[in-house]
């Protein structure tokens, strides 16, 4: 019996072809539209309808089954809610973490499971490692390219079961980064439960965009050229601040210069300002505005008195730090368990090797060997945390990955960084492989 | 291609674009304008208001041209503030408006006709304006529009005996009709009716509201005070133009389509398998409305969609916002029937040949969703 996949399409190109794949590699597949979001919005007209109908031309191209899954009150209490209540605490939140740990990677998951699925799978960029004769093997998650080294087809070999999630108590689920370095997902990934990642597979994790639309177009996909989503699935990176404005009042305050403390204009409530905005602000030119052609800068809220701080100068002392506080902090059993010893990555080469060439084959390309010395059921879960060293961290999504440490509080940096609004997220990399990561205070 | 969806909307006929071509380009004059080449449009816009309101049988001032049906719909309302029916099976531009004002829905029999009685129980001293479609743009089903005014004759008389001063209007949205039945005002007993450009193969965005003498509009819009100051703004001179000749067209080749769609139709549904037809005689003759067992029509449609042939369906489809068809619950179908149902309406882009080939290419996808199912 050939294993039972639910994937999420959401009507674009990524999930389609992970739809594609994975009929390809011979799983029964049953598409799935989440349905999150359908309300138009002034001036946004919300493109649900037509996504799913995308979505569904597709899946009956491929011939499999399709439904409609409503989760619109869910995504609404989950995720809006606790958008709006992050903003109204002066925060910057990010919505799609919170939309794939509680809605994809979990109200899914679980629906997917209850309804008969074997692994549930999506259209991210992000990989899976699986434990293979004492490596960890970087790939789809799907048995397929692990065990016989070739593309796609063998039913037989798909059925021999995939993510080996828990089978040695040795490996929990790997998740690390997509062999597109340009499209990888993690940083929105790395709050998924360890359950649901050990049943997910991510189809297209071993290929690069191109490679996709490339595949998508030689199928007969329509959608193959389709135009991206941008930032918050449902509203756009521009239009957050009307979407805020629809939930929370506007209430005017002042705008100062942090060098002088003057008024130089007014806002229209320092809760729908971002650090580092430069848009947006009403800046009276009679009070002091020096127009050089240089922008202001949000540098500095202060939500309890309503009060924007901007600046001029972007070296200015508010918007760079060595230090980040993290909290909700949420890393990996893997580092515990194998990467305890302080050296997250007992690699045999030294290096983390670099996936982009082999790609299109879906044989592995990572292997991360597991050092012998590792005695992993020994370790008591409970061990004072040690800190980890060297390893990368990504700030934003698609942001370089910059060098620090973590105590288990705090992350360090040898050099200063732009810091990041509060309330997005920090997420921790070793190599390729995602530790986890935190929210920033 | 077989566009088989034209109840959706009609290419624009090429004699029609003809005749709109000039008032782009050359005659583009605003009519209300002083000097004389400005009178010219006009009277010429005013001509072409002429023949549509001829073929229903009434004069150019008793239409306001809209933008499309959808305004003439929310027009004919502003007639009324006292209670409003409506049927059941009204479009959405008829249904909406209806609601937001109060109104009762008129019962439809399970043959998509309206239920008569329901009407005459629902009907009260305080109603004000029905609005009954002369041809549902789901099933295709003609009304028996002149029924209906004989009824209301009668209350209106009750009404003056017992001195009962409301007034009771007839509104009638004739969209679909146009091109395939005669639409007389006097003969169906219309105070209000909605027309269309856009289904007759004229253009679109281009509609008019016929009202009867004595019957008072508000206007939606204010401005200039063009179309007896209840639809102010700039004549659509090319609009209205191609609405003319559109309405022309359909006259001169009424009996001819008829007689041809009928016999599309009989040859479609023998070639056909495996179906249940919906409508069964009382639609318009280029209406087929079918529903296979077990399938979900929305596959349907993308399964010939890939075939190049396009047809619509009642079945909760995206491009519906995953809303069934309440036509189709209306008059009584099963969840199953309504999830398989296909709407397919045939028009001018097609001939014989295509209607025979459409039958064969939707027997197949039928047969392969049916064996994929089966698994």
């Amino acid at each position: 019996m050939a294993k039972t996949v639910y994937v999420g399409m959401s009507g674009g190109v990524d999930s389609s072809v992970a739809a594609l794949l994975l009929k390809e590699w011979g799983y029964k597949v049953v598409g799935v539209y989440m349905k999150n979001w359908s309300r138009d919005l002034p001036g946004m007209k919300c493109p649900w309808a037509d996504d799913l109908a995308d979505a569904k031309r597709v899946a009956v191209k491929l011939g499999i089954d399709f439904e409609v899954w409503d989760f619109e009150k869910e995504y609404r209490e989950k995720v809006v809610e606790y958008m709006l209540s992050e903003f109204k605490k002066g925060n910057t939140p990010n919505p799609d973490v919170m939309c794939n740990q509680e809605i994809k990677f979990k109200l899914f998951y679980e629906r997917a499971m209850a309804a008969g699925a074997d692994y549930i799978a999506t259209g991210h960029y992000a990989r899976i490692g699986v434990e293979q004769s004492g490596s960890i093997i970087l790939g789809t998650g799907s048995a397929r390219p692990v065990v016989t080294g070739e593309p796609p087809l063998a039913t037989s070999v798909v059925t021999s079961g995939a993510p080996q999630y828990n089978t040695s108590g040795l490996f929990p689920p790997i998740l690390a980064r997509a062999a597109d370095e340009n499209k990888d997902q993690t940083y929105f990934l790395y709050r998924i439960s360890e359950e649901a990642l050990g049943h997910t597979l991510f189809p297209i994790g071993d290929m690069l965009k191109p490679e996709v639309k490339k595949l998508a177009a030689e199928k007969g996909l329509h959608n193959a050229y389709k135009k991206e989503s941008m930032g918050v699935c449902f509203v756009g990176e521009v239009g957050m601040r009307d979407f805020l404005k629809e939930y929370i009042d506007v209430k005017p305050g002042e705008i100062r210069e942090i060098e002088s403390d003057r008024v130089l204009g007014y806002h229209e409530g320092a809760i729908f300002y971002t650090i580092g905005q430069r848009h947006g602000l009403y800046l009276d030119g009679e009070k002091g505005v020096v127009n050089d052609g240089m922008p202001y800068y949000v540098v500095k809220k202060d939500i309890d008195k309503n009060i924007v701080y901007v600046s001029k100068n972007l070296n200015h002392e508010a918007i760079w730090t060595k230090e980040l506080r993290l909290r909700d902090i949420l890393l990996r059993r893997f580092e515990y368990d194998v990467l305890g010893t302080g050296s997250a990555r007992p690699v045999v080469t030294g290096e983390p090797p670099l996936a982009t060439s082999v790609v299109t084959s879906g044989a592995p390309q990572n292997i991360y060997s597991k050092s012998p010395q590792d005695n992993i059921s020994s370790r008591p879960q409970d061990s004072i945390f040690e800190p980890f060293d060297s390893i990368q961290v990504r700030l934003r999504h698609r942001a370089p990955l910059i060098p620090a440490t973590f105590d288990g509080e705090v992350l360090h940096f040898s050099s200063e960084v732009k810091r990041p609004a509060s309330g997005q997220s920090a997420v921790l990399y070793d190599g390729k492989i995602c530790l986890g990561g935190g929210i920033i205070v | 291609m077989i566009y088989l969806d034209h109840a959706a909307a009609t290419p624009v006929d090429k004699k029609v674009f003809a005749a709109m071509a000039p008032y782009f380009t050359e005659e583009f004059y605003n009519p209300s304008a002083a000097y004389l080449p400005a009178k010219k449009i006009s009277a010429d816009y005013e001509a072409a208001k002429g023949v549509i309101a001829h073929t229903i049988g009434a004069k150019a001032h008793d239409l306001i041209v809209t933008a499309g049906a959808t305004e003439a719909n929310n027009l004919a309302f502003t007639a009324a503030h006292g209670e409003i029916l409506y049927l059941t099976t009204e479009h959405d531009s008829v249904r909406r408006v209806a609601e937001a004002k109060g109104g009762k829905a008129i019962k439809v029999l399970p043959s998509g006709l309206i239920d008569l009685e329901d009407l005459r129980r629902q009907i009260t001293d305080k109603t004000e304006l029905i609005s009954v479609s002369l041809v549902n743009n789901e099933l295709g089903v003609i009304q028996p529009l002149a029924e209906v005014a004989g009824i209301i004759r009668e209350i209106k008389l009750d009404r003056m005996r017992r001195g009962v001063k409301q007034q009771l209007l007839l509104h009638s949205d004739a969209s679909q009709a146009l091109n395939l039945l005669d639409v007389s005002v006097a003969r169906l007993g219309v105070d209000l009716m909605t027309l269309n450009a856009a289904k007759i193969y004229g253009p679109k965005g281009i509609g008019a509201l016929y009202v009867a003498h004595g019957v008072r509009l508000e206007p939606l819009t204010l401005g200039g005070g063009q179309e007896n100051g209840l639809r102010s703004g700039t004549e659509n001179v090319p609009g209205v133009i191609g609405f003319a000749e559109a309405v022309r067209l359909a006259k001169e080749h009424l009996n001819g389509n008829r007689k041809k769609y009928a016999k599309w139709k009989k040859i479609f549904l023998s070639e056909l398998s495996d179906y249940e037809l919906i409508d069964k005689k009382h639609a318009l003759d280029n209406f087929v409305v079918v529903s296979f067992d077990g399938i979900d029509a929305e596959r349907l449609v993308f399964l010939l969609e890939a075939e190049e042939v396009y047809v619509a369906t009642g079945a909760a489809c995206a491009a519906s916002k995953g809303v069934r068809s309440h036509v189709l619950k209306a008059i009584g179908l099963s969840e199953r029937q309504i999830a398989g149902s296909l709407r397919i309406t045939f028009g001018e882009t097609n001939d014989e040949i295509q209607v025979r080939e459409a039958a064969r290419i939707i027997n197949k996808a039928v047969r392969e969703e049916r064996a994929r199912i089966n698994g």
